[in-house]
């Protein structure tokens, strides 16, 4: 069944790129049903990478996220499931063309790279590690979500259009992303943590990788009073945002790939 | 006009500012990026922090090199004073619970993280790490920091993949104060040894040489480490006082070179009937001493002898217990913050605009 996980992959990809032309039309032809049409589009996509994760997941008895390939999977997994949330709980329409893009450059930047599950370190097999890593690009999912709309809420400033979301909308859902993805990164760094005792016996460590992680959460629990601040809402919050997205970028690849941590992505 | 507040309130109201908490969480989010990389770039200084408490670290390297370290004692500084602002936070919202029990969510994870902090404080000053502590079997090691306390292997066994490679690492521990049996587990890969605070990990493993088999004519083989004693047919009897893997000869003492196997030798005594004690070192490369030789011993080196060790970390941290109810009350909070946030965008409710 293994031999399924790339051809599943590549008709998610197929889906999303089919959904961004999709979003791009509704946005130059204001119809809804482009729009509809892209959202299926993206849940087809979803459920078809899902496919292939279940297999990848199966075949390696472990959830497959221990190098580059595999957390980029993960990552554009996620993400396709933040957008849905958002695109089912509020109709956001062609602010989802944004959010697809970035996930379709994640999916073309892996589908060149090799697939292959590396086995496991032993100090990984534990459902401490799942849990870590599942919350982890949950909520960085999230924060690329409150990016990209931080990105549309500026769009939107300069150039109103009546084919995203009002200005109001805009700023709650960056408010709600924000939110949700410090909820989940809390518990990514708190099982981490636990995790991090048991295996090493500590629970915080000045590796570059868990300071920066702290860093992470300790922007966006700024950002989550920040709100509170008339000077920060609504154009400070979307600057905010897209600040945070370039702190969680560093953290994930920037360190993972050009630095040496414990955290190391191939 | 209103009367301007005594200067106990308006230092209260400072303390619970909301703004004073972004500027103290942007200052150490700015210095911890920055310091991160210093951190990184100076392997030297601040490679083994994990290895200590945050505390014995500064002690021992922190203070040395103070113009690459400068800037943690700062980010500690506003750690803690927003460790502070937030539990001014907490008790000023305990105080309108009343009112705001709403907020219930949001104030547990701020408590959470107050505790969390206080526990790595707590920790930091009076707990204690010995990173990698080679463990040897039925060997009983002092805990440095907990009089009294010992640590034992009773049993080890590392499991290997086909190709060599090390899978795990079962060691059955035994925790003794004095004579009193504390705790007794096996650890291995992600199940330590939790006792008050005591946490025991597996790092590794290694052998030593701890003596070495001979081949005695007629006799078979001969095992000699330190503290062997043989006694032979002709009465006389040979006395292993010391050995070392890797010894080597300067001027006329012997010295230890390292614990790898490169030129073993032993020190060893003769006793013989009726003639004086010798006692000289053998090199194992070598001819067997003179003094044996005329004694009738015959025997030669065959092979090592090695003995397997544990690997353990040992950390004390007293803070652990608190650190980790300060998790389960973010955890909680979350999730009643999770749900009151959706009660509120329900019924249409904004935040605060201050």
């Amino acid at each position: 069944m293994l031999q399924y996980q790339i051809p599943l992959l590549y008709l998610a990809g197929c889906c999303y790129l089919a959904a961004v032309l999709g979003y791009l039309g509704n946005l130059r032809l204001a119809s809804r049903r482009l729009a509809g049409i892209a959202l299926t589009l993206v849940a087809c996509g979803w459920l078809a990478q899902s496919g292939s994760l279940l297999l990848r997941w199966q075949a390696a008895g472990f959830l497959p996220v221990t190098n580059l390939f595999s957390t980029q999977f993960f990552f554009s997994w996620s993400l396709a499931l933040t957008y849905l949330y958002f695109d089912l709980r509020y109709r956001i329409g062609a602010a989802g063309l944004f959010v697809m893009f970035v996930n379709l450059l994640l999916i073309a930047s892996i589908l060149p790279r090799d697939p292959a599950i590396p086995a496991l370190i032993p100090s990984l097999d534990t459902p401490l590690f799942t849990l870590h890593i599942i919350f982890s690009f949950t909520g960085y999912a999230m924060f690329t979500m409150a990016f990209s709309i931080g990105v549309l809420y500026l769009w939107q400033q300069a150039r109103p259009t009546r084919q995203l979301p009002d200005l109001v909308l805009l700023r709650k859902l960056n408010e709600e992303a924000v939110f949700l993805g410090f909820c989940l990164f809390s518990a990514c760094m708190l099982f981490g943590a636990i995790w991090a005792y048991i295996a090493w016996g500590y629970y915080f460590s000045w590796n570059i990788k868990s300071v920066w992680s702290f860093i992470v959460w300790l922007f966006y629990a700024g950002m989550c009073h920040a709100k509170f601040v008339r000077r920060w809402q609504g154009r400070g919050y979307a600057i905010l945002s897209i600040l945070g997205f370039a702190v969680v970028l560093f953290t994930y690849l920037g360190i993972g790939l050009l630095l040496e941590s414990n955290h190391p992505l191939d | 006009m209103t009367p301007r507040p005594s200067f106990s309130k308006r230092l209260w109201s400072l303390c619970c500012s909301l703004k004073l908490a972004i500027v103290l969480a942007s200052g150490a989010t700015f210095l911890a990026m920055a310091g991160s990389l210093v951190m990184h770039f100076n392997p030297n200084v601040f490679g083994a922090i994990d290895q200590l408490t945050l505390i014995d670290w500064w002690q021992t390297r922190g203070a040395a090199h103070l113009r690459l370290s400068w800037w943690l004692t700062l980010f500690a500084t506003l750690v803690l004073l927003l460790g502070i602002n937030t539990l001014c936070c907490f008790i000023d919202w305990l105080g309108k619970i009343r009112a705001r029990w709403r907020k219930l969510g949001e104030y547990l994870i701020h408590l959470g993280c107050v505790l969390v902090l206080g526990a790595y404080i707590w920790g930091s000053f009076s707990g204690f790490r010995h990173d990698s502590v080679p463990l040897y079997l039925n060997q009983p090691y002092p805990i440095g920091g907990l009089p009294g306390h010992y640590l034992r292997l009773d049993h080890f066994e590392p499991r290997l993949s086909e190709t060599g490679r090390p899978l795990d690492m079962r060691s059955r521990v035994t925790l003794l104060r004095g004579d009193q049996q504390l705790a007794a587990t096996e650890i291995s890969i992600n199940h330590p040894l939790l006792w008050r605070g005591l946490v025991v990990v597996p790092v590794s493993f290694g052998r030593d040489v701890r003596g070495f088999r001979f081949f005695q004519p007629q006799r078979g083989t001969l095992d000699l480490a330190t503290g062997s004693r043989v006694d032979f047919d002709s009465g006389s009897r040979l006395t292993v006082e010391t050995f070392y893997p890797d010894a080597m000869l300067r001027g006329d003492r012997v010295i230890k070179r390292g614990n790898r196997l490169g030129e073993p030798a032993m020190l060893l005594r003769l006793e013989q009937p009726g003639q004086a004690e010798w006692r000289g070192w053998y090199f194992l490369r070598g001819p067997l001493p003179y003094p044996l030789v005329s004694a009738g011993i015959r025997i030669r080196p065959t092979q090592p002898l090695f003995r397997v060790y544990s690997v353990l970390t040992i950390n004390y941290d007293p803070g652990s217990r608190l650190a980790l109810a300060g998790g389960i009350l973010i955890i909680s909070g979350i999730i009643i913050a999770l749900a009151s946030f959706y009660r509120k965008r329900r019924c249409g409710d904004h935040p605060d605009i201050r």
